[in-house]
């Protein structure tokens, strides 16, 4: 059953902070382009989303949005907020790029959109890795918070178990929190070492070479078999 | 040795100059970098700028690509304005497509190189033809080789950037500018950044583009290679050319005083 309210859990954490990292590289780029509106645009989704708590932004989604399920609302919310956030992140790797990269895209002819793609992007890979990592781990828990829009995930199981009428309730409380908190905290641990590893190999210089995705692809295989 | 070469001040022929900046101004807030600098350079010909730094000469050079923007002044390549068009007489900035299409024909060299170290020498090279000018994957790398041979590398094509010395790396950048098959290659301080023991290698490249018919716009402190590869040498102090001319008067009987004196200061540390 918890284990049930794990994995919906699971999903929303993956998707909302895929959504958050899309949307935070699209803000970034507007907040650094050159056409104005684009930057008062981003600059207002920042200020909006990041100058209110998650909890309030959530319910209001929720009041706004009354026939949709509860697990696209929590997406909604969660991405839009991890969004606002992930966009100073990614801003921070663009700005750690060399400027001297885009002078020699640019003296070589290409155009905006390949020097970001192409040149600039992957360098920033690198910086903006790390504070992701640790982005997923906070939005593991943040994902709690849906319980209050009575989304059906880890928490909220938690507590239909103990409040259910005719159960001994009372008694269950601490019991339930603690394995939800524990399931938290087994998620949260394997992800923490992920990331560790993740950092490691971007870390090691052969990995940068290879290209830091494709070697996490080659040493994961090579666990897999082993 | 000194390789002959021609007269060495441009002479006004029938063609257009390769290179022309007319009355170039340029501010960085207040502060006037560029005072009024007029360039000729005819195709075929290498032309060297010296001077203190802060003199504005690597300013100059960027401007050329458009890498900085002129506040008066016009600057074309091959007779096209560069960066900008002319609306109803009056300059307007030009669209990032006409800008990054006539960067392609310019080629830059960068003081620190400037590869991209996420790729090998080989990718460096190959980047912008096929991304720039759609060329194919095979003939891109095709180029790319022969372009390896040429500068000496051809055994490090596999190798990123980091695995590389100095000397290599700017070969690499060398190669990697000559895939576009520019019309004019513009070199900032290219050996600067250098140890001694590498400069060679690469002034040696320079010198055989130059032979080879590049026209050449050299910004260096490598007063010997200004004198044996130079047709023209410019010397510029505080946003002005001081002087100009052809390498064996400049060096052996300047003008102005200030010529004479950074001449002198350079010519001791050498």
């Amino acid at each position: 059953m918890l284990i049930d309210g794990a994995k919906i859990t699971l999903e929303l954490t993956v998707l909302a902070q895929v959504m958050g990292v899309l949307l935070g590289i699209i803000a970034a780029l507007c907040k650094t382009s050159k056409v104005l509106p684009l930057r008062i645009l981003a600059e207002l989704y920042i200020w909006l989303f990041r100058g209110t708590p998650v909890l309030v932004q959530l319910l209001i989604w929720w009041a706004m949005l009354p026939q949709t399920p509860e697990f696209s609302v929590a997406l909604i919310a969660l991405g839009l907020n991890e969004g606002a956030y992930m966009s100073e992140i990614v801003r921070a790797g663009l700005e750690a790029v060399d400027k001297g990269q885009t002078e020699a895209a640019q003296s070589l002819g290409m155009r905006y959109r390949q020097i970001m793609s192409r040149i600039v992007l992957p360098q920033a890979m690198r910086v903006i890795i790390p504070p992701t990592g640790n982005e997923f781990i906070s939005m593991l828990k943040t994902t709690s918070l849906a319980s209050v829009i009575s989304m059906d995930e880890l928490l909220q199981r938690s507590q239909n178990i103990y409040e259910c009428t005719g159960c001994d309730g009372a008694n269950a409380i601490l019991p339930l929190l603690a394995v939800a908190a524990l399931y938290y905290l087994a998620l949260s641990t394997v992800f923490t070492f992920i990331q560790g590893y993740i950092e490691s190999q971007l870390g090691d210089r052969r990995a940068e070479e290879l290209g830091w995705f494709r070697a996490v692809i080659r040493k994961g295989r090579l666990l897999f078999i082993s | 040795m000194s390789i002959p070469h021609g007269a060495g001040a441009p002479e006004p022929n029938g063609s257009q100059p390769m290179v022309q900046a007319r009355n170039v101004h340029k501010y960085f807030g207040r502060h006037h970098v560029l005072r009024g600098i007029d360039l000729t350079v005819p195709k075929g010909h290498v032309h060297v700028i010296i001077g203190p730094s802060g003199s504005g000469k690597s300013t100059i050079l960027r401007c050329l690509n458009h890498l900085e923007k002129i506040q008066q002044g016009e600057i074309a390549i091959d007779g096209e304005p560069m960066g900008y068009r002319m609306v109803h007489g009056k300059p307007r900035e030009d669209t990032g497509k006409n800008i990054a299409r006539m960067r392609s024909e310019v080629g830059m060299v960068f003081q620190r190189f400037n590869l991209f170290p996420h790729m090998t020498a080989l990718s460096n090279i190959i980047e912008a033809p096929i991304r720039v000018r759609g060329m194919s994957k095979s003939a891109a790398i095709d180029r790319a080789m022969k372009l390896l041979d040429h500068v000496g590398m051809r055994e490090k094509a596999h190798a990123f950037p980091s695995q590389l010395s100095g000397g290599q790396q700017q070969r690499i950048a060398i190669a990697r500018a000559l895939a576009m098959e520019p019309k004019v290659m513009l070199f900032d301080e290219a050996t600067s950044a250098l140890d001694p023991e590498l400069v060679g290698d690469v002034l040696n490249v320079m010198r055989q583009l130059a032979l080879d018919g590049m026209t050449m716009v050299v910004v260096t402190h490598e007063m010997g290679f200004a004198k044996d590869v130079g047709d023209h040498v410019v010397f510029m102090d505080e946003g002005v050319i001081v002087e100009e001319g052809p390498p064996s008067r400049i060096f052996e009987q300047p003008a102005h005083e200030r010529t004479r004196a950074f001449l002198r200061s350079v010519l001791r540390t050498q």
